[in-house]
């Protein structure tokens, strides 16, 4: 069991006052709340920070800290000073803030979950946790019914609710056809058990479209790039264009612009009304890497005869 | 094989599931945090998400002590920050399609 700096975690003085302490807790905890922060270790952070503040925001508890202070330092391993034992076990603070450290727990008793507390009409024990996860999909996934397998990691808590350790869970998942990006699939009771006769928490997964090397997602609509030769643009063209599954013939007509977008019904994600989306293709020029001379001959013959001015509209 | 479901949970079943008190989810739907059907407690019916949602209002509420109104704002905020980052990564995948190295 490692010694923690609640200052240092805080960033404040010892000497620091109430007040100091508890802004300093309020600023980490806006910016480390699992739920507003980015940051991959937001949510450690987030709980050294409102242990940190559990530990000093009462006289009482700063005082029997700053005595034990004395006797470790931050990330050092901890026994105490001679013949202290801490309290350990149960009887705690009373607060209600999920897991601590061993090191919390063995200074000041170790403390109940979450919302404790008669709930209206629910029986004895209590409801497994509910577990949260993203679950990649290709785009072409979303097309029809899949299933997929999952692994995520369950917390498993004991009686007096403190989480203990994780195990590993296995599913098959069926993904709908037609899914969107940022949907939520709701799998009853296959989050983590329920203590003492409760039911088990359920299984949240958030669909996430992994990003495509040829398509781009627009609701149920998809985007592709086509590269074209100047030449294509300028004269039309005959182009077998992939999608999802597999190939249209796109006919590009003469006289096309750069970045000029076509679209292809029924070639896009499917939707909820179980009809597919539009496929566009945008259009993109592609210069030729290298030129020899007789090629370059050919546009300065073609540059003459064009007498075209693509910036005529800066010329007022 | 597990199959996703869809619900509509009534009050009792919305507050077991979430292990919220009653008076909570009143808060939160009186704050437009949560737009259950229905017109009043006894007849509103939660969907797939609302238990999601109303997990984390109650989270950003005591553990960033903050009002029921900030709660509502914080949510707002972060959705619409959720969405702008999904359609900037978009948009900085199509311009990537475009730009030249």
């Amino acid at each position: 069991m490692d010694f923690k700096d609640y200052y240092k975690i805080l960033g404040v003085e010892p000497t620091a006052d109430d007040k100091t302490i508890k802004a300093a807790y309020r600023k980490l905890a806006r910016k480390y709340h699992p739920d507003v922060s980015k940051e991959k270790d937001a949510e450690s952070k987030f709980k050294d920070a409102s242990e940190a503040y559990e530990a000093l925001k009462s006289a009482d508890k700063r005082a029997e800290y700053d005595d034990l202070r004395k006797y470790g330092q931050h990330g050092q391993p901890f026994q105490g000073p001679p013949g202290w034992q801490g309290r350990g076990g149960f009887g705690g603070g009373g607060a209600d803030t999920g897991d601590f450290s061993d090191f919390f727990s063995s200074i000041f008793g170790s403390r109940g979950n979450g919302f404790g507390g008669g709930q209206p009409g629910r029986s004895a024990g209590r409801r497994g946790q509910d577990v949260e996860l993203e679950l990649p999909i290709f785009l072409e996934e979303s097309l029809s019914n899949e299933s997929k397998k999952v692994s995520f990691q369950i917390p498993q808590h004991n009686a007096a609710g403190q989480h203990v350790s994780n195990t590993s869970k296995s599913l098959n998942v069926k993904i709908p056809a037609g899914v969107t990006d940022g949907e939520r699939i709701r799998l009853k009771g296959q989050g983590a058990p329920g203590v003492g006769g409760g039911a088990n928490g359920d299984l949240y997964l958030t669909i996430r479209f992994a990003p495509h090397p040829k398509f781009d997602v627009e609701g149920e609509n998809l985007i592709i790039t086509l590269p074209l030769a100047p030449w294509e643009l300028a004269l039309g063209a005959e182009i077998a264009v992939p999608t999802l599954t597999g190939k249209i013939n796109l006919k590009v007509p003469a006289g096309s612009q750069n970045g000029q977008r076509m679209r292809a019904k029924g070639h896009g994600l499917l939707n909820k009304a179980g009809e597919r989306g539009y496929l566009f293709v945008q259009l993109k020029a592609v210069m030729p890497r290298q030129n020899d001379d007789a090629v370059k001959a050919l546009w300065q013959e073609l540059a003459k005869k064009a007498a075209f001015d693509p910036r005529e509209q800066w010329s007022s | 094989m597990s199959s996703p479901v869809s619900v509509q949970l009534d009050m009792q079943a919305f507050c077991e599931e979430t292990q919220l008190p009653v008076a909570y989810v009143i808060e939160i739907v009186e704050h437009g945090i949560l737009e259950p059907l229905g017109r009043s407690p006894e007849a509103w019916r939660f969907g797939n998400d609302a238990a999601g949602i109303a997990r984390r209002a109650v989270k950003l509420h005591r553990e960033l002590e903050l009002e029921w109104e900030g709660v509502a704002l914080a949510l707002d905020l972060l959705e619409e920050v959720q969405l702008l980052r999904a359609e900037n990564q978009m948009l900085r995948q199509r311009l990537g399609r475009f730009v030249h190295e």
